[in-house]
């Protein structure tokens, strides 16, 4: 069998999260809002009125492009692309075509072993959305809320070479929007739509088959499924001999299957022409600049620095980048406590994602801050309080923002490294459970950790495992 | 230049328009003639000149990100031909 490579290429459209929609004043986000229930005369095409651009839908797709390295330009215009459809009050979308907000543009995407994948952009540009329909009783009803709702289309060169690499692409780019404010990102909610083109060549070649396209693909798990499953079926198509026709497939996420989408009768033809009713967009130097200056650094590169500044294994830069609030916690963590930065990516990664994950919030969010989470690493580091007190504290901050300090002080949980007191215990222990000692003292070894665990019941936490064990296992070995 | 009768029931149908067949013959032959007209333009050279977007001075017309009270959904759906549950109701479109 040929050995074939994929040549994949994202059609992605970003709902940017500003109050109003692109060209009206109407609310943005319906998501569970009754149907037409956001709406005026603009977004729902009635005649005589003129739509005004949103100002912060231009600034957060020039703050996208700035991090996809894309050029803003300086002069764009929309046009208007038209065609009927009953999700389409006007008739016509306004998008941009012959001169796009940004050109150019790339996404390095991490490959194992230090490699990148450099995934070009073709396209990006903003554009309004359409309304939804829905078949019931064999009539369609429309709802307009989603129309004119603002998106950027970002669409790749066919630089992707798998469908693990697709998926990757897709989480990539989620992180950065989310990272930048631009969009919730949410693919179930339809704020991340992707489209897929998908075509296979011997591994090696140069030039492109045909492809098809995938549509209807929402989430990055449907995504890598639906373009690995499309990728297998060209590659047994070209092995029996056949040629790859250039389909529209649709991905039904319940069989987990990709089926043919009846073609349409014309060819698109959207005879585009600029949209009257709106001034060309001009985009000055100094807006761009102050919108530059807003431009954090971005997730790739502080997984980079991560890496070469606090020596963290790319497994962990990967984790603690993954959301912008994270990566900062973590940071201001590794500050407050001056020590191994190793350590502090541990209790993140352990014990804080945890409680992050169970709570359902983000870092920033948390009343337990980088200063509580450091003072408890010291507090262990210093030997005045173990591990497990440690651990319980975190939920302690967390529930009464108080000091890790200020809570070991009030509940006693100053570590009790006191032979005397341990010793006491242990022989109590010892006392009050003669069928364990004897099974212990007949080889059951495994009992000495149900021993330490009584010592520390009774101590309630406080004593120090390590040095009871030892007691233990002296008083036993009597 | 000649439009031929297929062209313009080609461009009848992305305007949802049904043309007699006398129709088509008539403006097959309108719209060639505003084709012929529209082409002596073309006959300036213009390539030394910037195409012009706009007259106005380039200045972005922009709107502050601000909420606004909706229409109703009672005044919006009075424009439709039918509606149900809040909605416009059409046919069903074949995909
Ligand atoms: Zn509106």
């Amino acid at each position: 069998m040929t050995d074939y490579e994929a040549v994949i290429g994202l059609e992605t459209h970003i709902q940017l999260n500003t109050l109003t929609k692109i060209f009206c004043a109407c609310k943005a986000d319906s998501w569970n809002a009754a149907p037409n229930t956001n709406i005026c005369p603009v977004c729902s095409g009635l005649p005589g009125v003129l739509p005004v651009l949103n100002e912060k839908a231009v600034e957060k797709a020039m703050l996208l492009a700035a991090a996809m390295h894309a050029q803003i330009q300086s002069l764009s215009f929309f046009d208007r692309k038209n065609y009927f459809y009953p999700d389409l009050p006007k008739g016509y979308q306004i998008s941009m075509y012959e001169a796009p907000l940004a050109t150019g543009g790339y996404l390095d995407l991490p490959l194992p072993q230090n490699e990148a994948r450099r995934v070009r952009i073709a396209k990006l540009h903003l554009e309004e959305d359409a309304g939804k329909t829905k078949n019931a009783g064999g009539k369609r009803l429309i709802d307009f809320n989603r129309c004119g709702v603002p998106l950027v289309e970002m669409v790749t060169s066919p630089d992707l070479r798998s469908a693990e690499e697709a998926a990757q692409y897709l989480t990539r780019l989620r992180q950065l929007l989310r990272w930048l404010g631009v969009s919730e990102a949410d693919m179930e909610k339809g704020h991340l739509r992707c489209d897929a083109n998908v075509s296979i060549r011997p591994r090696g070649a140069a030039y492109l088959n045909p492809k098809t396209e995938i549509k209807n693909v929402n989430s990055i798990d449907a995504v890598r499924e639906a373009v690995q499953k499309e990728i297998e079926r060209q590659a047994r198509e070209m092995e029996a001999g056949h040629t790859i026709e250039s389909w529209t497939l649709e991905w039904d996420e319940d069989s987990g299957k990709l089926k043919k989408m009846r073609s349409k009768e014309t060819e698109a033809d959207y005879r585009y022409f600029h949209e009257p009713d709106l001034l060309p967009l001009h985009i000055s130097e100094e807006w761009k600049k102050s919108i530059l200056t807003a431009l954090p650094e971005l997730p790739l590169e502080r997984r980079q620095r991560f890496v070469t500044q606090y020596g963290l294994p790319e497994y962990d830069a990967d984790i603690l980048t993954a959301e912008r609030s994270l990566s900062d916690y973590y940071e201001q963590t590794v500050k407050a406590y001056g020590g191994d930065p190793k350590k502090v990516s541990n209790w993140l990664m352990n014990d804080v994602l945890r409680m992050l994950n169970e709570k359902g919030m983000t870092a920033d969010q948390l009343r337990l801050l980088p200063a509580h989470l450091a003072e408890i690493i010291r507090l262990i580091d210093e030997g005045v309080i173990n591990n497990a007190t440690g651990k319980s504290l975190l939920e302690k901050v967390q529930a009464s923002g108080e000091t890790p300090a200020a809570i070991v002080a009030r509940e006693g949980l100053a570590k009790v490294s006191d032979d005397a007191a341990i010793r006491s215990i242990c022989q109590e222990v010892i006392a009050e459970n003669p069928a364990e000692v004897e099974n212990y003292r007949n080889g059951k070894a495994t009992l000495m950790g149900w021993f330490v665990g009584q010592v520390m019941r009774k101590m309630r936490g406080k004593a120090d495992p390590n040095l009871a064990r030892a007691i233990l296992e002296e008083l036993l070995a009597q | 230049m000649r439009l031929t009768i297929e062209e313009v029931k080609h461009i009848a149908h992305l305007a949802r328009l049904e043309l007699s067949e006398d129709e088509l013959q008539r403006f097959t032959e309108q719209l060639s003639e505003i084709l012929d007209y529209a082409a002596r333009l073309q006959e300036l050279d213009t390539s030394h000149i910037l195409p012009t977007s706009s007259v106005l001075p380039p200045r972005s017309m922009l709107r502050p990100d601000e909420v606004l009270p909706p229409l109703s959904p009672e005044e919006i759906l009075r424009n439709a031909a039918a509606s149900a549950q809040g909605q416009f109701k059409v046919p069903p479109v074949l995909e």
